[in-house]
């Protein structure tokens, strides 16, 4: 049965008014229904952020980090140190640097002696040969994965060699690694891919 | 040359050893060897005190030296506490043995009496002789042990803790070997017998032992007590300075608003007529905008003025001086060595193309040495200036800067530098079996580290971002800057902020 028409209106405004509302209505809760099934299914594959992950975002089970002049074992796309919280580039000590490896300040000027010579510039080694050079390993980056970390997408590089114990002391995993090889420790690089 | 804390530490422990003639295993070794031989057997006696002259000086370099090697290990960043708290010990040892008072903690134990019966005297005499020389495994006679023992660790010199228990175990083998072989019982008695017999009945000249302990432990407290406010006194002494220079008593550095300065033998500071100032081999060497001037270090009669422009640092000895030299206005740098004899003949020893690269240079005789360091590489190089022949003393290619070297006689001075850690180090300059490098000063390095795990986020298994000296966090305030070595001393610019002063350390 048709609505009641109120007195005065036309048809086609009682029927566009109310068509109109409902339809609305009707496509909002259906995508409401959508979205909250698929955040559900969504949450049932796919790992929680905070709990599933170790150390930093991205990076599954528990390897360990490979030694980094910062702490947190940030690199460059051909694996030199940088500086996680800013993504500066850094040399083994920890110092920030500039492209010919001069350490600077937080704005990008010469840092100097009191004589007024510029520091000296340390080396700046790629952080998965050097963690192998540390343990006595020839390891490499094999494989990655990519995972969305703050607004980016994050590559996760493993570092990997002919080791069947990892930096944690305990067996080590096969993840990302190529044949015959598993992984030491990890690390991570920032690409510019937003997500 | 053995310092003064060792003359007096080894006089003391001398006459601590041949206090503990007075315990019970002391005189039962006069009984031990001398006894029941007899003149048929003398020469067995003699065989006997010469294990146990052996067996007290090996059992006393393994105790004294022992604990100063542990004290050495434990390292020198807080060798002034060490000293202080060992000068402390040392005068409490002097009151306490001055005024004759009890032993305690006392060790109420002895050697085993069996051995005497179930071994061969002269293998048991050597055994009873490390145990004696051990010091602590027996009754112990004087609190000069005990505070030797604090003196040896305090010092954290093998040299020092080796040369005590030798002083220690001869003094404890010394009445043994003096009375033993004159000891005969019975009627008309040896005269080691009367000695004694003498020893067991005069209490006093034990108490007299004691006192000269006590006088010996006073020495040592000085000389611990001094080194240790010398060094804390002079940390601040040259303030608003860098770049140090030593040779024969004499300091010079640069002032960070001004000209160099000498600090002469005689304790006169004067202010040089230029900059990067260097000394050596009774020279020193300045620099100007037009050249660079070398100079009787005494006098400051100019010996030799050479025309050089943009000389960013200096080296000098009797017979070459070094100048670092920018030679380019992006910076690009040469490191050069001039012969004294004949100026006109030069060498270059290092270039760069960027500024930093080649560090600031020293020189001992007619050796440089210099840190160079690039991103690839950091490195010390030695360079023999006669025949122009380069060493790496040391190299890094990961982890680690070398930087800031000096060098004297066989002995090198520099910095290691790593993500944790800034370490002052001393080592010779050719490696030799049994030579090992000291640290003589640790410090956390200035870098801010991140906490290895990004927050929210599980932390475990991030040991490979844990730096065990340093935390999370900002990190040390203080640089470690150039430095100087002198015979006795070593100096080493301490870089805050905008600030710098020199730090004197004891070799």
């Amino acid at each position: 049965m048709p609505p009641e028409q109120p007195d005065g209106e036309r048809l086609s405004d009682a029927v566009l008014r109310n068509s109109s509302r409902r339809g609305f209505l009707e496509w909002a809760g259906t995508a409401i229904i959508a979205l909250a099934g698929a955040r559900t299914v969504a949450k049932g594959v796919l790992p929680d952020e905070a709990d599933a992950y170790t150390n930093f975002c991205g990076h599954t089970y528990t390897t360990g980090n490979c030694p980094h002049p910062t702490g947190l074992p940030r690199v460059d796309r051909h694996d030199y140190p940088l500086r996680a919280s800013d993504g500066h580039p850094v040399d083994d000590l920890g110092r920030p640097v500039n492209a010919q490896g001069q350490p600077v300040d937080a704005h990008g000027q010469l840092l100097r002696e009191p004589d007024g010579e510029p520091l000296a510039p340390a080396p700046r080694s790629k952080v998965c040969p050097a963690a192998g050079d540390d343990y006595g390993l020839d390891l490499r980056t094999d494989g990655s994965w990519y995972r969305c970390c703050g607004g980016r997408v994050r590559r996760m590089m493993d570092c990997c060699g002919k080791t069947s114990k990892r930096i944690n002391g305990d067996e080590a995993l096969v993840g990302y690694c190529y044949p015959g090889r598993h992984v030491f420790c990890v690390q991570y690089y920032e690409t510019m891919v937003p997500c | 040359m053995l310092s003064g804390l060792a003359v007096c530490a080894t006089i003391t422990a001398a006459f601590a050893g041949v206090t503990g003639a007075w315990s019970p295993c002391g005189f039962s070794m006069v009984e031990t060897i001398g006894s029941a031989l007899g003149d048929a057997r003398r020469g067995a006696t003699l065989l006997a005190s010469a294990t146990f002259a052996l067996g007290t000086l090996i059992g006393g370099v393994v105790t004294f030296g022992g604990l100063a090697l542990l004290g050495q290990l434990i390292g020198g960043h807080s060798s002034w506490l060490r000293e202080a708290l060992g000068a402390a010990l040392a005068l409490a040892a002097a009151v306490a043995d001055w005024r004759g008072l009890k032993l305690a903690p006392q060790i109420r134990r002895q050697v085993p009496e069996r051995w005497r019966w179930t071994m061969p005297l002269p293998l048991a005499c050597a055994l009873y002789g490390i145990l004696l020389g051990l010091g602590f495994t027996t009754f112990v006679l004087a609190f000069a042990v005990w505070a030797l023992a604090g003196i040896s660790f305090a010092a954290g010199d093998p040299l020092l803790g080796a040369l005590v228990g030798v002083a220690f175990g001869a003094g404890r083998a010394a009445p043994v070997l003096w009375l033993a072989p004159g000891l005969r019982r019975g009627a008309g008695d040896g005269d080691g017998a009367r000695r004694l017999d003498e020893m067991a009945s005069e209490p006093r000249l034990l108490l007299g032992l004691r006192r000269l302990d006590a006088l010996g432990l006073v020495f040592c407290a000085l000389a611990l007590g001094g080194a240790s406010a010398t060094a804390s006194a002079k940390a601040a002494s040259v303030a608003a300075a860098t770049d140090p220079s030593a040779s024969g008593g004499e300091l010079v550095w640069q002032q960070l608003a001004g000209p160099g300065a000498l600090l002469n033998a005689a304790g006169a500071v004067s202010a040089l007529p230029g900059v990067h100032p260097a000394l050596g081999g009774g020279l020193v060497a300045w620099a100007s905008p037009t050249a660079v001037t070398v100079a009787d270090a005494t006098t400051l009669t100019p010996r030799l003025a050479l025309p050089v422009t943009g000389v960013t640092a200096l080296a000098v000895s009797s017979s070459w001086l070094v100048y670092r030299r920018q030679t380019a206005p992006d910076g690009a740098e040469q490191l050069i060595a001039v012969s004294l004899a004949d100026p006109a003949r030069q060498r270059r020893l290092a270039s760069a193309k960027l500024p930093g690269q080649i560090g600031r240079p020293a020189l001992d005789g007619a050796r440089a040495v210099f840190a160079l360091n690039t991103p690839r590489r950091s490195a010390i190089e030695l360079v023999a200036l006669a025949s122009g022949r380069l060493r790496p003393l040391r190299v890094a290619t990961r982890d680690a800067q070398f930087s800031n070297p000096s060098l004297m006689g066989g002995a090198l001075l520099f910095e290691r530098t790593t993500r944790c850690l800034q370490q002052l180090q001393l080592d010779v300059t050719t490696p030799r079996r049994g030579a090992r490098e000291r640290t003589l000063l640790r410090m956390r390095s200035t870098v801010s580290r991140d906490i290895g795990y990004e927050p929210g986020f599980e932390h475990a298994y991030n040991m490979g971002s844990v730096c065990g000296d340093q935390g999370a966090g900002g990190g040390g305030k203080t640089r470690l800057g150039p430095t100087a070595l002198s015979g006795a001393s070593v100096y080493v610019t301490e870089i805050t902020g905008v600030g710098a002063r020199i730090v004197s350390l004891r070799r």
